[in-house]
């Protein structure tokens, strides 16, 4: 035993682990030089908010600004000229009405599909989450036509009413498979009792669903309030479009006095989803993993 | 006592009543069925109503006519879809389209698999997966607008370029024919690469040491171990990671709509903005919708093919 220890050539073991446990420096260099192709916009994004639009032209566009004052005035301009107040309003009550509505909605129509036994369950699972399978595109005319029809274009009900569809059949998929997983026994003998359904509903089953209610909910939210196509084509006027949409006309138009300005606007319109995002990180990453599982 | 014991189930029907137990089965499965409907009712009536009834109609309306002031429609048959293969931007769009497909299959996922390989060898890959990952939580227009001043010909991309080439450079990136869909298509990497990353680290964490202790004691080198172990067990993200790619490169808008404002030939950058240009800025509603319908049957035969494949390796797996 002790011959075979000795056989070891202890020296270059211990050799041998710490090339293991060494950073590995090229591999380190090359993930510096990666990660700057993501830092440098980001750098430019943020120096140029605290430009005028003089000292943008004049100066190369990677260079520090003189002063933080400029970034007042910028945002000033953006916040007017975008017309960014209703924009941020509007997108904020599609965002969270719309992402509510569809996720309660969705949980009822998870209970209905889980606590229930009658035939053609799979059916009615593949009506609601067939909403999810078509592409953007083939929603647009029909829908234009339609609220043109019903005078639901450039109103906010309109608006309201397509994000909620749109974000139903998602969590209809999360919520069947989680309230599929949770014991029946809580529910059938609250049943026994003479509860009735909803009440089994909203005291039981609901107060067990808030991870994946409030992680599709998140996910649901910045989907609306990233869409730019649908507010494009149903609501465009000022005080109905959305944040995006508004952001978008700003940088097209020629109230955008520099790209300075209009990288202050981006940054506003963006705040609100980069706040939730930190704030809310675990849910987020959790949304992200049952997203695509 | 001791008859009831011995009566068998069949006996047992007949004197209740075969008829009254199965009335009184129905009658349950009924009120099961009403009270579930109740509950699904408003998610199945909306979703049909704003989501599912529009796809019917947009199909139906690809096959007809239509008037543009009288808003008359007639039967067209397959007029519409004659004229797309006429149609020079249709064919643009669509060539422009398959190279948005082909980029988005291998360049996310190459870069994605390259960079969750590279972050697992190196001190900080926290720090380093954060910074990768942020430019995912920002709308694709904010994104858009962004990169539509990185690529402006006194932008840094140019400047870049200018430390290595001589002369100013002044290149046009979002201006000419031959660089604005790669410019674009590199945009799309850069903002949804961090999430393909996340996902296949999430995939790599997900692996057994065993296998790959056991093979490298057998002498195999890092890259057999990668080939021979890895990949397979990875292949399921791979597939999902794909697929999410391909469907959002396939339909992608709001960065070839924010990045190609100035662009002359803006509606040829895709097949989702040519569909926007001719039903929304012509006013070609009929026309319009059977591009959507040429949307719509790509993006349902890539969704059936990933249905096929995943049956496939859960098949394998099991």
């Amino acid at each position: 035993m002790a011959s075979s220890i000795d056989d070891l050539d202890l020296k270059a073991l211990v050799a041998a682990e710490r090339r293991n446990n060494r950073p590995n420096w090229p591999l380190a260099v090359l993930a510096l030089v990666i990660s700057a192709v993501w830092i440098v916009p980001f750098y430019y994004m943020a120096t140029s908010i605290f430009k005028t639009t003089e000292e943008y032209s004049q100066n190369h566009p990677l260079s520090l600004p003189a002063s933080w004052h400029p970034v007042i005035e910028n945002a000033v301009t953006a916040w007017t000229n975008a017309k960014m107040a209703s924009g941020l309003l509007n997108s904020m009550l599609y965002s969270t009405v719309g992402a509510g509505l569809a996720v309660f909605i969705a949980a009822l129509a998870a209970y209905g599909l889980t606590r229930f036994d009658f035939r053609g369950r799979n059916l009615w699972f593949m009506l609601i989450f067939s909403g999810t399978v078509f592409p953007l595109q083939m929603y647009l005319i029909p829908l234009f036509f339609t609220y043109q029809g019903l005078n639901l274009l450039n109103t906010h009900a309109g608006m309201l009413i397509f994000y909620t569809a749109i974000c139903i059949p998602f969590p209809v998929l999360v919520l069947r498979n989680f309230m599929n997983g949770l014991s029946r026994e809580m529910d059938e003998a609250a049943r026994m009792d003479g509860a009735h359904e909803l009440t089994v509903f909203l005291k039981i089953i609901l107060p067990n669903c808030w991870g994946p209610m409030t992680a599709t909910f998140l996910l649901q939210f910045t989907w609306i309030w990233n869409d730019l196509l649908f507010s494009t084509v149903l609501a465009n006027k000022t005080d109905v479009r959305s944040i995006m949409n508004a952001l978008q006309t700003f940088q097209g138009s020629y109230a955008s006095t520099g790209p300075n300005v209009v990288m202050t606007a981006t940054i506003i319109a963006s705040l609100p989803s980069l706040i939730l995002f930190f704030l809310l990180r675990r849910h987020f990453m959790e949304g992200m993993r049952i997203s695509t599982v | 006592m001791a008859e009831n014991s011995q009566e068998t189930d069949e006996q047992l029907l007949d004197r209740i009543g075969r008829d009254v137990l199965l009335a009184q089965e129905r009658k349950r499965g009924v009120l099961a069925f009403r009270s579930a409907v109740m509950f699904m009712a408003p998610a199945a009536f909306i979703v049909s109503a704003v989501l599912l009834f529009p796809v019917v109609y947009n199909v139906y309306l690809s096959f007809t006519k239509w008037k543009r002031f009288k808003g008359y429609d007639e039967f067209a048959g397959f007029g519409n879809y004659e004229r797309l293969t006429t149609n020079h931007f249709f064919t643009e769009a669509f060539a422009n389209t398959a190279i948005w497909v082909a980029a988005s299959i291998t360049l996310p996922l190459l870069l994605g698999l390259g960079l969750a390989l590279l972050l697992r060898n190196v001190p900080g890959e926290g720090l380093f997966k954060t910074i990768i990952f942020i430019p995912r939580i920002l709308a694709p227009t904010a994104v858009a607008v962004l990169w539509y001043y990185v690529y402006a010909p006194d932008g840094i991309v140019n400047w870049f370029l200018g430390l290595f080439l001589p002369g100013d450079v002044d290149i046009g990136w979002l201006y000419q024919d031959n660089t604005i869909t790669p410019s674009i298509i590199a945009t799309f990497v850069w903002q949804s690469v961090g999430l393909v990353m996340v996902l296949i680290l999430l995939g790599l964490a997900a692996i057994p040491r065993d296998p790959i202790e056991a093979a490298t004691i057998d002498g195999a080198t890092p890259f057999q171990v990668f080939r021979h172990i890895v990949l397979p067990l990875l292949s399921p993200t791979i597939l999902v990671v794909t697929i999410l790619s391909v469907l959002a490169g396939f339909t992608a808008f709001d960065l070839l709509w924010v990045m190609g404002t100035s662009y002359p030939g803006q509606r040829t950058l895709s097949l989702a903005v040519f569909m926007y240009f001719e039903a929304f800025q012509k006013g070609s509603w009929a026309f319009g919708s059977a591009i959507a319908v040429v949307i719509g049957f790509v993006v349902l035969s890539v969704t059936w093919i990933q249905a096929l494949l995943q049956n496939h390796i859960d098949k394998m797996t099991k």
